[in-house]
């Protein structure tokens, strides 16, 4: 599960606010969980709950199977930042965290809060990653971290029984996708579930979207905002997005109260209600605990269909391991969660995928997954999701600039120049307001 | 007190800040009999530490016993209240990380940008519509549970949603107001209204295949694009209806075939998996039997038919040409699909009705005990001489606990003013910026991702203006009260 | 059992009761008042089954698996009872987030009650009895503090905080409820105290009783029933509180409003969660709310009185 899938309003202690600027003191505020003297005891922040947490948990105990080093896990919830923010204010920053925004890492290490990678955790990372990730955990030209959970957002899921009872089968270009969709309209199912309630999903819209209709190079410079949303690209992709989700009969009615959760269960659920819908590889275990629907049998994928004849692209997110604070027990777990061995754990209790190029891809439990996963760690074409990358008022939070507007798209997909209009207008506030 | 934390909060501070004199004040008197807190009898005086008059090293004593006293009160109050204030009106002179002297900037920010605008016109919206609402409806229960039977259960349900958070609350109102009526209870409840007036069809979200045989007729129907004269065998094809849920005893499509003196035609679902030829009737498509068909003249409806089970239909005993057919709306008369409370447009109406489930117990109490202490007299003299129960009510009954009803009003005007978790609570993220208000701008602003610690304390400190006149009036009140 | 405030005021008759209707009223309108009666319970108790609704909703929903939850609604049930389960309640139990936010609001909870009533008390015996100068002004102040908005002091309390090392945790989250609890505690209680009768404590003075001595055998055994009302509503506000948690406490401190609020980011998957939470967050206070009653709807009324 994403850490946008638990997004929403900002939670969590305040901390930045009253501090900004001020330095961070060496000593460990009250609330410091780990990290006493003998550096036998870690704590690692993370985004993860429930389920993943469990399975993270597990990770963690194979490093102090290893290490005897104990390893206290403290979940931020969807607001990893926030909760960092507020531990760094009060001079208690965790070992080691696992941040989902390589910009917020990036910012991190430039303010100087980051141990760079060195040794075995850097060794680890140089043998075991591809140059696509390796890079993206470079900032100012030192490496700081990997990606140890890493997520394929550029996949449809679809019920089977529908597709087959409109005659259809899995569309490869956006041509096929659309006439998919009318076929399915037709034979009286709704084709596919919005959840524009929450922004994010349609923000990974928009950026499969973008990624497809003006290619890499664009993609980061409008990630970095160094082109205007008013580009003629952006025009052009928000036209393809809006004459979708504008079709009648198309998206599933009430879409923009439509949570993403709600719409995982309006498809897979005891009652269907839509035919398709598009997220990451995490909707897997959604479907499961749903119990309606088995993955691989009852629900399947394609991959978002190209557009124009673009390449194969993926987009993917994932959370970046860092570390706060310098011990031989925190070095010693980077270079674990580096290694395939901690990658292995979790991958075989399913919902994840890893960047990680030496993991066996016998370690994933099904099919699907291992699909997933071989794309993401050969493809060359790898994009981070583009609102992780942008300032948290514009793309990064509950309410967000970006989220509000292409959810406001999603209800009125009539006019995509004034909504591109509209973007690069927050865009010009919000990345202002971060320099 | 805290803005938010807190639903019984402001009554009980907010009334002190208000009302009128008691000694002048019949009403506030009589009401004095009903003494909230059973007091310790004894003579009512304000000030009794002045009546002593203690020698001096008493006296001397005494002070030091008071300074002892005070001083964790006074310091936590001058430390974490007091000085703050101060801080935070400087910090709303600065920018965002405090650091440079911006003057009004901040306060003009908060009324040019458009969310924190909209924040204080939705405080604007809360301060008109809910205090009103709370204390009618609290009034109405008032009066109601005077008379009924059981009124301490009945009180007891109504008091009970303050005792509970505001989240829990929240969370209770998100399942009530969920858009659809499989799931949310007030959508479900207005489905069923709606269907006994508009009850659904059997083929909702049917729809032409082919837009040039049948064309949209307002109204959700559909008509003929084309005029057919008597004789003719017109097929119509539908899509868009799940085979599985065309009612039993349908069978394959089968044109009607063409009969002299009559004007026929078949209504089919011209889907088969893959799609099938498009106005052509395949194997395996199925008619839509009990869709009414009209043949329609000049405006005028002049026959009508119903599908048989192969979906055909024939009018006869026309004559001529130029009917167009027409297929009613009733025929594809969808469900309903619920009313999204919690969209944009209707997310602060929705707000204020959960918040009238909160707060009207806490106006009933108050007002039942302003009602409880009218003097009897009265309102019997005036139902002798004649009243009706409603003149009562309103020349008799109501203004004699209008001071009563103020206090309530302005004990929830200040409560509105910093309402907070409802807000944050309930409204899901697609409509927060339209259910904003200034407290949530101000928690936003401040320590969501802006960071900006100057446009949070100049919202901080506009709150605090809002509600001066009640501090105000309760240090004017204080002195009024001989202490 | 009485919610009424009136309980002991024998002049409260319902108006409109027999006492009132003439005995030589018409058939008619003895019928016609019969039917508005009946007319009238019946509205009462619609609106009574109304404000039943969200709550009842709730619960229903906290008894169903998740599944069912984002399939129909809890109404449902009726039809199909056998499908209820106590199943979330169990995984609640074995939520480490939950109980540990539960155990996060005691931990709020009692010190901040304790602390204001006590600190308070104190304040308010000196304001109520004990002469010195300026007195009034110390008491006018304090007084106008009580409807000061939290959002105008929590950017400046949270450097405080920081400065004291307690940021994010639980202490701080106590300071802050007990700093903005003082005015009206103070308030309440020195109304009350105000109402003690001189003699006892002069008679208690004479006696050579020290100040803090007198306050302890004397006023806060009489100051009883407001003090009890104070701790109840205090009780209450702190357990409930969202703000003050949100902006001070940190998630491993977090109380259950505040963890409510971050599990309800996955609102619909997580209602099996979410569900059960809210109401065992709403027990504590409605168990609160119903032993002592009468003392949470005094303090709730206090001010309405003055």
């Amino acid at each position: 599960m994403s850490r946008k899938l638990q997004h929403g309003a900002a939670i969590a202690a305040v901390a930045l606010a009253m501090v900004a600027g001020c330095g961070i003191t060496a000593e460990a505020g009250p609330g410091s969980a780990g990290s006493d003297e003998g550096g036998r005891s870690l704590e690692v922040i993370g985004e993860w709950t429930g389920a993943e947490q469990a399975n993270f948990q597990k990770v963690l105990n194979g490093f102090t199977a290893r290490t005897h080093i104990r390893v206290t896990y403290t979940s931020g919830g969807n607001n990893v930042n926030i909760l960092l923010n507020s531990r760094l204010t009060g001079g208690a920053p965790p070992d080691v965290a696992l941040v989902p925004q390589p910009g917020v890492v990036a910012e991190y290490a430039r303010k100087g809060k980051l141990v760079p990678l060195a040794g075995d955790a850097a060794a680890a990372v140089s043998s075991n990653y591809s140059d696509a990730w390796k890079r993206l955990g470079v900032v100012n030209g030192k490496l700081y971290g990997f990606f140890f959970k890493v997520a394929n957002k550029s996949i449809i899921w679809y019920r089977v029984d529908d597709f087959a009872a409109a005659g259809v089968r899995p569309p490869s270009t956006w041509t096929d996708f659309i006439s998919t969709s009318k076929t399915l309209a037709d034979s009286g199912v709704t084709p596919i579930a919005v959840p524009a309630a929450d922004g994010w999903p349609i923000t990974d819209w928009f950026e499969n979207v973008y990624l497809r209709v003006a290619g890499s190079d664009k993609y980061a410079q409008l990630a970095a905002h160094r082109l205007a949303w008013t580009d003629p690209t952006v025009v052009r992709a928000l036209t393809v997005l809006g004459g979708y989700f504008g079709t009648p009969n198309t998206i599933e009615k009430g879409a923009t109260q439509l949570t993403f959760t709600q719409a995982i269960a309006d498809v897979f659920g005891q009652r269907p209600k839509a035919a398709m819908l598009y997220e990451g590889d995490f909707v897997a275990g959604e479907i499961s605990k749903l119990g309606a629907a088995r993955v691989g049998g009852d629900a399947k994928l394609f991959t978002f269909p190209s557009i124009d004849g673009s390449a194969p692209a993926v987009v993917s997110a994932g959370d970046e391991a860092v570390q706060f604070r310098d011990s031989p027990g925190a070095r010693a777990l980077m270079a674990y969660l580096a290694s395939p061995e901690a990658a292995k754990i979790w991958a075989q209790a399913g919902g994840f995928l890893s960047a990680n190029s030496k993991l066996d891809l016998s370690a994933y439990p099904d099919e699907s997954s291992r699909a997933m996963a071989q794309a993401l760690v050969t493809s060359s074409l790898v994009q981070f999701d583009m609102s992780d990358q942008t300032p948290q008022a514009f793309g990064g939070q509950a309410g967000a600039d970006e989220w509000q507007l292409l959810t406001d798209f999603v209800a009125h997909p009539g006019d995509p120049t004034a909504t591109a209009a509209a973007l690069e207008a927050a865009a010009a506030r919000d990345y202002g307001s971060r320099s | 007190m805290t803005g938010a934390g807190k639903p019984f909060e402001g009554p009980a501070r907010a009334s002190t800040a208000t009302g009128t004199d008691p000694a002048r004040d019949p009403a506030t008197t009589a009401r004095r009999r009903v003494a909230v807190i059973p007091r310790p009898t004894g003579p009512d005086r304000p000030d009794p530490a002045r009546q002593a008059g203690p020698p001096a090293t008493v006296r001397r004593e005494r002070r030091t016993v008071a300074a002892v006293f005070l001083a964790p009160a006074l310091m936590i109050l001058a430390l974490l209240v007091a000085w703050p204030i101060a801080r935070t009106v400087w910090l709303s002179l600065h920018d965002s990380a405090g650091q440079h002297w911006v003057g009004l900037r901040n306060y003009i920010t908060i009324f040019s940008a458009a969310d924190t605008r909209r924040a204080l016109l939705n405080n604007a919206v809360w301060v008109a519509v809910a205090p009103t609402l709370v204390t009618v409806f609290g009034l109405i229960f008032a009066v109601l549970s005077q008379r009924v039977r059981l009124a301490t259960v009945f009180r007891t349900i109504l008091v009970m949603p303050m005792a509970v958070s505001l989240v829990s609350t929240g969370i209770a109102w998100r399942l009530v107001y969920d858009e659809s009526p499989d799931r949310g209870v007030l959508n479900a409840a207005i489905s069923v209204v709606h269907d006994v007036f508009r009850p659904a069809s059997p083929y909702p979200g049917a729809r032409p295949r082919d837009a040039t045989v049948l064309s949209a007729a307002g109204h959700g129907g559909y008509a003929s694009t084309h005029t057919f004269a008597v004789g003719t065998q017109v097929m119509l094809p539908l899509v868009g209806v799940a085979r599985d849920t065309v009612p039993g005893g349908a069978v394959q499509a089968a044109a009607p075939g063409t009969t002299n003196g009559a004007l026929s035609g078949v209504v089919w679902l011209d889907f088969t998996p893959g799609g099938g030829r498009v106005g052509a009737i395949d194997r395996g498509e199925q008619g839509l039997p009990g869709i009414r068909v009209q043949a329609v003249r000049d405006g005028r409806v002049v026959a009508s038919a119903t599908t048989d089970h192969a979906g055909r239909f024939t009018f006869t005993g026309l004559h001529g040409s130029g009917f167009t057919l027409a297929l009613p709306a009733s025929d594809f008369a969808a469900p309903f699909g619920g009313v999204s409370w919690l969209g944009p447009s209707l997310i602060t109406p929705a707000i204020i009705v959960a918040y009238l489930w909160i707060w009207a117990g806490f106006a009933m109490l108050i007002i039942s005990a302003g009602l409880g202490a009218l003097p009897r007299e009265t309102l019997e003299a005036a139902r002798v001489d004649g009243a009706s129960e409603w003149q009562v009510l309103r020349r008799v009954t109501i203004p004699l606990v209008r001071p009563v009803l103020i206090v309530v009003m302005v004990t929830l005007i200040i409560n509105v003013l910093k309402i907070f978790d409802l807000v944050y609570v309930i409204a899901p993220d697609s409509s927060q910026d339209a259910a904003t208000v200034v407290a949530v701008q101000m928690y936003k602003v401040s320590f969501g991702g802006s960071l900006d610690k100057g446009l949070g304390s100049a919202l901080g400190v506009l709150l605090f203006v809002l509600v001066i006149p009640a501090i105000a009036f309760n240090v004017r009140r204080l002195r009024r009260d001989p202490s | 059992m009485s919610v009424t405030v009136t309980p002991r005021v024998p002049t409260l008759v319902p108006a409109g009761t027999a006492v009132t209707v003439p005995p030589r009223r018409s058939l008619i309108a003895r019928v016609a008042d019969r039917f508005g009666k009946a007319l009238l319970q019946i509205c009462v108790w619609t609106v009574g089954l109304f404000w039943l609704l969200p709550t009842v909703g709730l619960f229903i929903e906290s008894l169903r698996a998740p599944a069912d939850n984002s399939a129909t609604g809890w109404w449902t049930v009726f039809g199909r009872p056998a499908r209820l389960t106590l199943s979330n309640y169990l995984n609640l139990m074995q939520d480490k987030d939950i109980l540990g936010s539960l155990w996060n609001s005691v931990l709020i909870t009692v010190p901040s009650t304790v602390l204001v009533v006590g600190i308070g008390a104190l304040a308010a015996y000196a304001l109520a009895w004990i002469d010195f100068p300026g007195r009034n002004w110390v008491y006018a102040l304090t007084v106008a503090l009580i409807v000061v908005p939290v959002q105008v002091a929590i950017i400046p309390d949270a450097a405080v905080f920081r400065t004291l090392h307690i940021y994010g945790d639980v202490p701080a989250v106590v300071a802050f409820h007990v700093a903005f609890g003082l005015p009206f505690a103070i308030f309440l209680l020195r109304d009350f105290f105000a109402g003690i009768p001189r003699d006892l404590l002069e008679a208690a003075r004479v006696d050579g009783g020290s100040e803090l001595g007198i306050f302890r055998r004397v006023v806060l055994p009489i100051g009883r029933p407001a003090i009890a009302a104070l701790a109840v509503y205090e009780f209450m506000w702190v357990w409930n509180d969202l703000l003050v948690a949100l902006v001070f406490a940190d998630s491993a401190h977090a109380p259950i409003t505040y963890q409510l609020l971050s599990q309800m980011r996955t609102f619909s998957s997580n209602i099996d969660l979410i569900g059960p939470g809210a109401f065992v967050s709403m027990l504590v206070p409605l168990v609160v709310f119903f032993s002592f009653r009468r003392y949470f709807l005094h303090g709730m009324l206090a001010g309405s009185d003055k």
